[in-house]
Order: structure tokens, then sequence, then C-alpha cells
């Protein structure tokens, strides 16, 4: 595996009565798409501000690139960019004169700078809107203006909190896309923080599960999912053209079948080892036919309810 | 320092372009330029009178001065009640911090654009005053009421980065817009007309004054009891309590201090003593343009350290706040 290229230790910040981070040990390393997953108010928001250097935490460390977040946070805003949740833009300027001016914020110089903001705006396909102003975009345009202003410093470490939250299916899947793409192309870490798990899943290679400031978990899906598959290795599901108790009985019956669960004509067969074999001669014995069989996979969100209980 | 020049320059840009220093400037523009025809018409009309009674001297109503004292406070807000607030709620204030700048440029940049623009008012405003005047009378400011002139220029855009400043501090310190253009309004009216009224009543009510009456009054009689030594102390006095009051008010204090650097020498300032009045009009016989800066300017210092200390208070009050806030996106 790469080397960590986030790191955090320890880190705690208080509000007044609220404990927004506790204790929080978080490693994501270089390249990789990182999902951060949490309810509303778990902390993602606090993580990030603090890695950015925007609020200084209580107690613990953390280092971003390699610079610390509190003595070197500017040093981390240069390598570092950030979206955060409902950005806003100069809405009296147009789409290229925010790039602009995000630009000459970073010390960006004016041949670099015009070169660049050309080409991002064709990444994120705002070239017909370029000199358009902001406050005629749509929220979807918005969003992607937003990326655009995290890209034009060209940074290794990209910051996206709720990047897709409020866009229409199609949008969505057009910032999913190029995620992965710049993640592919630039080999650009991108610290990814949602609660819309659909899309972690979609995206992300390594989840990390929050919870009233502390991280519970952070693996890979498969990892996390095979985790909690646990004590009955294997679920499969069968869909027949009929089911009846006497065939879920027999089913039962069967050496190594855990339980049986119905769901009207499908079945969901517990196992210890693979005995879907056995499984399907007994359905073909009972007169039914088998439209599909496949084993079970688990959704993000089964192992994301699934830590939450273990938690709580 | 680079950062707040970048911030100062965008924000220089937003405010020179922006529709509500284009009103403001056309409004004071029109009016400076009214009050410059008064005034030189004030000055054909009071042969003596010197060329800087273009800036005071009135015949319907306002001059330049009472312009200044009233709605100079409402060009101040107006600049900086919306400063931190308003990029706070449309989040462009998170977005420019994740930038690789010190949080400081912001708030610097900010003033420092907003401070440039009212310069800019000021000086091409008493600019094209001058030129009117000028031109209807047909001679110039002496060399000495040019240093009086820039001495006022000065004065006045200290008074207007107070209340730049103070707009900006109400930003920072609320939420809403709404907020702090409540709190705006209400300091403005106060500043310039409540106070006026406060001080009339708590002189009224500490210095209580017995008009006489009775056999002393009376034609024939050889003392008038209103010129007695003990009614015109309390009167003095009362007086001196009111002027007190209403130095509170940063308004007062411009007035004093811009019409001693005029050369209305004596206090009162403009409209002859009635601070509310508006238009109350200088008074010809003490319009002499007389007493020279320096002295003009050692006897108003304290009121011009008053406005600067002012100024420098809410603009390091905002500036620590702002550098303490946490800034949560979208709230």
């Amino acid at each position: 595996m790469s080397k960590p290229i986030i790191q955090t230790q320890e880190l705690t910040k208080n509000y007044k009565e609220v404990k927004a981070l506790d204790h929080l040990d978080l490693t994501v390393f270089e390249g990789e798409i990182f999902g951060y997953l949490g309810p509303n108010g778990a902390g993602k928001t606090t993580t990030l501000l603090a890695l950015m250097g925007l609020t200084v935490p209580t107690s613990g460390t953390a280092t971003v690139g390699g610079y610390d977040i509190i003595k070197d946070s500017r040093k981390i805003r240069q390598i570092a960019g950030m979206l955060p949740e409902g950005a806003g833009f100069y809405e009296d300027l147009t789409a290229r004169q925010n790039l602009n001016y995000i630009c000459q914020l970073n010390d960006i110089p004016k041949l670099e700078m015009e070169k660049s903001i050309k080409e991002l705006l064709d990444a994120v396909d705002l070239r017909n809107r370029a000199d358009m102003k902001v406050e005629k975009f749509s929220r979807g345009m918005k969003q992607r203006l937003g990326i655009a202003e995290v890209l034009v410093k060209n940074p290794k470490i990209a910051f996206f909190d709720e990047p897709t939250i409020g866009l229409d299916p199609q949008g969505t899947k057009e910032i999913r896309d190029l995620l992965i793409r710049l993640n592919k192309e630039e080999n650009l870490t991108i610290f990814l923080s949602s609660h819309l798990l659909y899309e972690v899943q979609q995206t992300c290679q390594r989840v990390g599960i929050i919870r009233a400031g502390k991280l519970i978990v952070a693996d890979t899906i498969e990892n996390l999912s095979n985790r909690i598959a646990g004590k009955d290795k294997v679920v499969i599901e069968f869909e027949l053209s009929k089911v009846d108790a006497d065939l879920i009985k027999d089913i039962e019956g069967i050496d190594g079948v855990i339980s049986v669960d119905q769901n009207e004509r499908k079945l969901y067969v517990h196992m210890r080892e693979d005995k879907s074999g056995d499984v399907s001669q007994m359905i073909i014995k009972h007169g039914a036919t088998i439209l599909l069989m496949k084993p079970k996979e688990r959704s993000l969100e089964d192992i994301f309810i699934e830590y939450y209980k273990e938690g709580a | 320092m680079a950062g707040s020049l970048t911030v100062c320059r965008k924000e220089l840009a937003d405010v020179l372009g922006s529709k509500r220093y284009i009103v403001l400037f056309a409004l004071i523009f029109l009016m400076s330029t009214m009050s410059a025809y008064q005034g030189a018409q004030f000055i054909s009309n009071n042969t003596g009178s010197n060329f800087l009674a273009i800036f005071y001297g009135s015949q319907f109503g306002f001059s330049f001065t009472t312009l200044m004292v009233y709605f100079g406070p409402i060009i101040g807000l107006a600049l900086g009640f919306d400063a931190i607030n308003k990029e706070r709620t449309s989040g462009s204030l998170s977005v420019t911090l994740c930038q690789p700048i010190y949080r400081d440029s912001i708030i610097n940049g900010k003033i420092l654009a907003a401070t440039a623009s009212l310069s800019l008012l000021v000086v091409s405003t008493i600019g094209i005053m001058c030129g009117v005047a000028v031109s209807i009378l047909g001679f110039g400011p002496t060399l000495a009421d040019v240093s009086k002139i820039g001495m006022y220029m000065l004065l006045t855009v200290i008074y207007l980065a107070f209340w730049l400043c103070l707009g900006i501090l109400f930003s920072t310190v609320t939420k809403k817009i709404s907020t702090s253009i409540l709190m705006s309004v209400s300091v403005w009216i106060f500043c310039a007309m409540v106070i006026s009224i406060v001080a009339g009543l708590l002189g009224n009510y500490l210095v209580p004054i017995s008009m006489p009456s009775g056999p002393g009054i009376g034609r024939g009689n050889s003392t008038n009891p209103f010129n007695s030594p003990e009614l015109r102390a309390l009167f003095q006095q009362r007086n001196t309590l009111e002027t007190n009051i209403r130095r509170i008010s940063p308004s007062y204090l411009y007035n004093e201090a811009g019409s001693a650097i005029l050369g209305l020498i004596g206090g009162g300032g403009f409209g002859g003593g009635g601070f509310i009045e508006i238009g109350g009009g200088a008074n010809p016989f003490r319009a002499a343009g007389a007493g020279d800066l320096t002295q003009a300017l050692a006897m108003v210092w304290p009121q011009i350290m008053a406005l600067i200390v002012g100024m420098i208070v809410c603009f390091a009050a905002s500036y620590m706040l702002f550098l303490r806030q946490e800034i949560r996106p979208g709230g």
C-alpha cells in the first residue's frame, strides 16, 4: 500500500458543550478515494475544517501532506483544495472571473492561469457558460464550478464535503465520473465526505465510518462486508417459479444450511459453506424452476447499519 | 500582505461597480454640486465672506457640511454593513478561506478597498464643488484655503471611515444582514438626531432654570433680569452640559472639528449652534474665514483624535472577532 498522506492522532475538537471530534485517529493514503461516512452532526465537516487549518483543534495533532495543521495551515491550503458544504461564489462575477480570483489568491502566474482555467472549464463542462454571471447558474453548474475552483491550484489532495447534495441524478453521475477520472488521471487523493451511501459505494476504494466524533472503522468496502458476514459465511439468493412451506422445511434440513428467509418467491439461504448444489437439487425435486441464483451482496447500507448497531 | 492586496483589488472593483455605490455617488454628487452653487450665491451676497463658504453657506436649506454630518454615516455604513455576513451567508467566505491566505487578509482588504472608495467619493466631490464655485465666482481659493480644504477632506474621510468600520463591526457580529441593517440605522438615527433631544432633556433636568417673573419684569425697569449674571451662568452651564452630551455622537465631533477647520470659530458648529436643524445656515458675521489652520487644529485636536480612536476601536474589534469566529459553512 502507498504511503499515508493524511494522518490524525487523537484529534479532538470541543464546541462549548458538544464534542465534535473525540480522539479521532484517521489515516488516508496517497492516491486513493477515501469515503468519509456518517450521519449529520457526526463530525465530518469539523474534520475537514480542521484538516484544512480552518478551525483549531482542542487537542491532538494531524498532518496533511506532511504539514502540521496548526503550524503550516497556509502550506496545506497550497497543496490541498476543498469544496466546503454549501460553497458559494461571487454572484456578480462570471465563472471565469471567480476562477481568476481564486488563482490570484493562490499566486498562480498569469500565463499559467489562463491556460489552466480554460482546461478546467472544459473538464467541468462549463466552457459555454464561462462568461455568464454565476447568479444565473443552476445548482449543478455551481457545484461544477466549485470543483473547478478546487482543482485550479493543481492540488495533491482534494476535500469534498457533500459534493452532490441537492443535485439531480444526471448531475450526480457527472460529478462522480469526474472525480473518478481525476483520481485515475492525475493521481489525485480525494477525501469525500458524504452521507449518501450509494454514492460512496460507487466512488470510493476505502471508507471510514464516523460516529459522534469517533472513527468506528476504516477499511475497503469488501473487507468490511466480509467482516460483518462473520458467522454465516455464504448467503445465496434463489428466485423460484413457486415456493411452498415443505420446500423451505426440506432445504433447512440439508446439512450445512443454517436458515432460510423467504420474501415472496425469493429465498435467501444462509449456509456455513457453499451447499448451493444440494439446495438446487432439492428445489428441482419439489418441481420448482430456478429463475435466478446468485450470491447475495452486502450493500454499504447493510455495513453501515451493522456498524452503527455495534457501536451503539 | 500580498493576500490583502489581492482581496483589496477585487473588492475595489466590486464596490466601484456596485449599484449601491453608484447610487450613493450620484446622490452625493448632485447635492454637493447644488450646495456649491448655493455657497457661491452666498458668497456673492455676503461680501467679505471667504471662498470656504461654499461648504457651509446656504440659502435654501442645506450645505455640504450638513449633508456630510447627516448623510455621511449612511455612506460609510452602506459600504460596511454586509461586508462579512453577506459572504458568510452566501458561502463564498468559506471558499475564499480555503485558499492559501491568512484570514486577516480578507478583512484588511475589504476595509482598504472601502476606504479607498470613500476617499475617491470625498475627493472628487470636493474637487467638483471647487470647480463649480470658481466658475461662478470668478476667483479661487487662496493657498491657505487650499490647505484648509485638504484638511477638511482628510477629516471627512476619517469620519466616513469611522462609520465604515462600525458597519463592518456590525456585519461581523451579526449573522443576518437584516440585523446589521437595523443596527446601522438605529445607531445613525441616534447619533444624528436622538442625541440632541437627549442632551436637551438632560440639560433641562440637571440644570433647572426658573424664569424670572413678577415685579422684576417690566417696562421701565432699569435692570433686565434676563441679563442677571446668575441666570447667564446657569444658561452657560446648561449649554456646556448639553454640548458635552452631544459629543458622544461622532457626527457632532465631526461637526465641531469641521467648522473649526473651515474657519467658523467658536464651537457650536455649522448652523449657528443649532446642531439639529439641518440647514440652519451659517451666521455670515462669524463666517469670516478667520483663524489659521494650525490654530484651528489645536482647538479641535481632541475631536479629531476621538474620531480616529473610535475608528481604530471598531476596526480592532471586528478584526479580533473575525479571527476568532468559527467558519461553519452556510451559517
